[in-house]
């Protein structure tokens, strides 16, 4: 009798042990996850802060971390001063164009691989070869072809180039999608007299939009954030944003930071977009990104 | 029901047609100007000395191998970067992980707050940064200095050691939440079972990490360890806005170096030759890199 209630008692005193133990490792989790919140997005917190402060805030010590009169004069300085509202345009229409371009090219060769089974393995071995491509491999040969053209500083010239990097990506998401969509509906519109184009473009392709979404936005994203052929390839008309940040560097490590952290917000503001939006497709699209340097 | 005399059987040319634009596109903008490079390399195609160049065979090679200082340099320079690296994101990248996969309420929007940094260029990330290093008035020497632990303004750029730990912070920073998200994925595939039938066996917490957790994630981490390997072999943007190589060269990379041969001295072919060296060293990279993987396999097989 003594012994089993003894027993209970440790039992219960081990259980409650346990208990205590699951709340601390509950605990240190949340302050875990607080702490890598806190790092990865500390600095644009102190960017979009940066941004909004009046040059006293900058010089204050100890150091402002809200500015108290938050104030866009950096942004108009970063549009009218610096062009930037030039490069911000240059930068939406050439992600714009390529990411059109990518789906509509990736569109029909993703079909034929994906009904067809065109070219075998070829489509995972271009993937392969591109993705361990070092961009400064291509730049070198393209620099000069498009020097002898004279098509540098040319933005239907830098669209291609985006466009084409970014093909072997979307081909390959876009085949996932395909393989998913049934075949039967499409036999159906072909056997309405329906022309195998039409049926891709009339019956497929609305079906598949979100998938071809997907695709568009993430070569969207690879060609706003896109750097090496921009500053080969860009002249002072046709520069992106991301070329233009980096006019900022001059000047040692204290540089504009109004103008600087102003471009910086407006750099990753499409990053944010996309991460919320693409969550389910993230590692798939980040781990086949392309030429990223 | 298939009813061929309606024409629904394959045609030959289709396939061929519908892929045709993008193979043409990849051919001209992609295999063209690779294979063009090539045959650059073994010239003495030259920018800053004129249009004219004639046949040189391999000296671009052997310069760039043997005699090349600089480039030899910047290959030492680039392992120097790449080791701490991939070992701090994978360490960190699996620790949130970790953590991420006990969270139950929040999961998606915790992990897409982030992932940001993965989205975001890398010239923006360096810029980013840059201004934090700022030594008058950059984040990181203000909150040192409000906190009491630096009292003097620190230049993060002043010594080629304290440079490169500056480099890798920045690219931890940049590209762990990519390895956490390839390891979340690998966490989540583990099957609870197997968890719930260790816990029934009475294994620690620990125990369970070191014999179900790890070797089951063993195959994704190699995978995520591959792909971070060869992107940071491409180093480019975060050095060009974070140190320009410096100082002195220290953080010069394989691509920065090619970079700045290519479009600062104009040294075409040369650059082509480099180019196509670190294509090779890569190639090499990734094939060691698989090889170890399959006599880990094949030894714990046996």
């Amino acid at each position: 009798m003594a012994i089993a209630i003894e027993r209970s008692a440790v039992m219960a005193r081990r259980a409650k042990r346990h208990r205590v133990w699951q709340r601390v490792g509950h605990v240190m989790t949340y302050v875990g996850l607080f702490a890598a919140l806190v790092f990865f997005l500390g600095p644009f917190f102190w960017i979009v802060t940066t941004s909004l402060k009046g040059n006293e805030d900058f010089f204050a010590f100890p150091p402002v971390w809200i500015p108290t009169e938050p104030s866009l004069k950096h942004y108009v300085a970063l549009f009218t001063r610096s062009s930037g509202a030039r490069y911000f345009t240059n930068s939406l229409v050439l992600s714009t164009m390529s990411m059109i371009a990518a789906v509509v090219v990736s569109l029909p060769t993703a079909y034929s691989i994906a009904r067809w089974r065109f070219g075998g393995g070829l489509l995972s071995i271009f993937l392969l070869v591109l993705r361990m491509l070092p961009a400064i491999a291509l730049i070198i040969p393209i620099y000069i072809v498009y020097k002898m053209l004279g098509i540098t500083n040319n933005y239907l010239a830098l669209v291609v180039i985006y466009t084409v990097l970014y093909i072997p990506f979307a081909v390959w998401l876009l085949v996932g999608f395909l393989r998913d969509f049934p075949v039967e509906i499409e036999e159906a519109a072909m056997i309405d007299g329906c022309s195998r184009l039409r049926a891709l473009v009339q019956v497929v392709v609305p079906i598949i939009a979100p998938g071809m979404a997907v695709v568009a936005l993430f070569s969207f994203i690879a060609t706003w954030n896109e750097f090496l052929f921009a500053i080969v390839l860009t002249g002072i008309e046709t520069k992106t944003m991301m070329v233009l940040v980096t006019s900022f560097t001059s000047g040692g490590t204290d540089m504009f930071y109004g103008e600087a952290s102003a471009s910086v917000v407006l750099g990753v503001l499409p990053a944010f977009a996309v991460a919320f939006m693409l969550q389910r497709y993230l590692v798939k699209g980040l781990a086949l990104g392309g030429t990223k340097g | 029901m298939r009813i061929p005399a309606l024409g629904l059987k394959r045609k030959q040319w289709e396939p061929l047609a519908f892929a045709s634009p993008s193979m043409a596109l990849i051919a001209f903008v992609i295999v063209f100007p690779l294979a063009y490079s090539f045959y650059l390399s073994f010239q003495n195609f030259d920018l800053s000395v004129g249009p004219e160049y004639e046949f040189v065979g391999a000296k671009n090679y052997t310069e760039a191998l043997f005699r090349d200082q600089r480039f030899m340099g910047s290959v030492w320079n680039t392992a120097l970067l790449i080791a701490p690296s991939l070992l701090l994101e994978l360490l960190l990248g699996l620790g949130i992980a970790l953590l991420l996969s006990r969270v139950l309420r929040g999961r998606p929007i915790i992990t897409a707050l982030l992932v940001i940094p993965s989205m975001v260029s890398p010239v923006m990330a360096a810029m980013a940064w840059r201004m934090m290093y700022g030594v008058k008035y950059g984040a990181i020497n203000n909150l040192g200095r409000q906190l009491g632990i630096i009292d003097v303004y620190f230049d993060w750029f002043s010594s080629p050691l304290v440079s490169i730990i500056a480099v890798v912070l920045v690219e931890v920073w940049h590209n762990t939440p990519f390895m956490m998200l390839v390891l979340l994925a690998g966490l989540q595939s583990i099957p609870t079972e197997l968890y719930e039938a260790a816990k029934a066996d009475g294994a620690s917490a620990w125990q369970r990490f070191w014999s179900i957790t790890l070797p089951l994630l063993k195959f994704t981490m190699a995978v995520g360890v591959m792909i971070r390997l060869i992107d940071l072999t491409k180093l480019f943007g975060l050095i060009f806005v974070l140190t320009f190589g410096g100082p002195g060269g220290a953080t010069e990379t394989v691509a920065f170096t090619t970079y700045l041969m290519g479009f600062k001295d104009f040294r075409m072919s040369y650059a082509a030759a480099l180019s196509y060296v670190i294509v090779g060293g890569v190639l090499l990279l990734t094939l060691v890199f698989m090889w170890i993987q399959r006599v880990r396999e094949t030894r714990v097989a046996a």
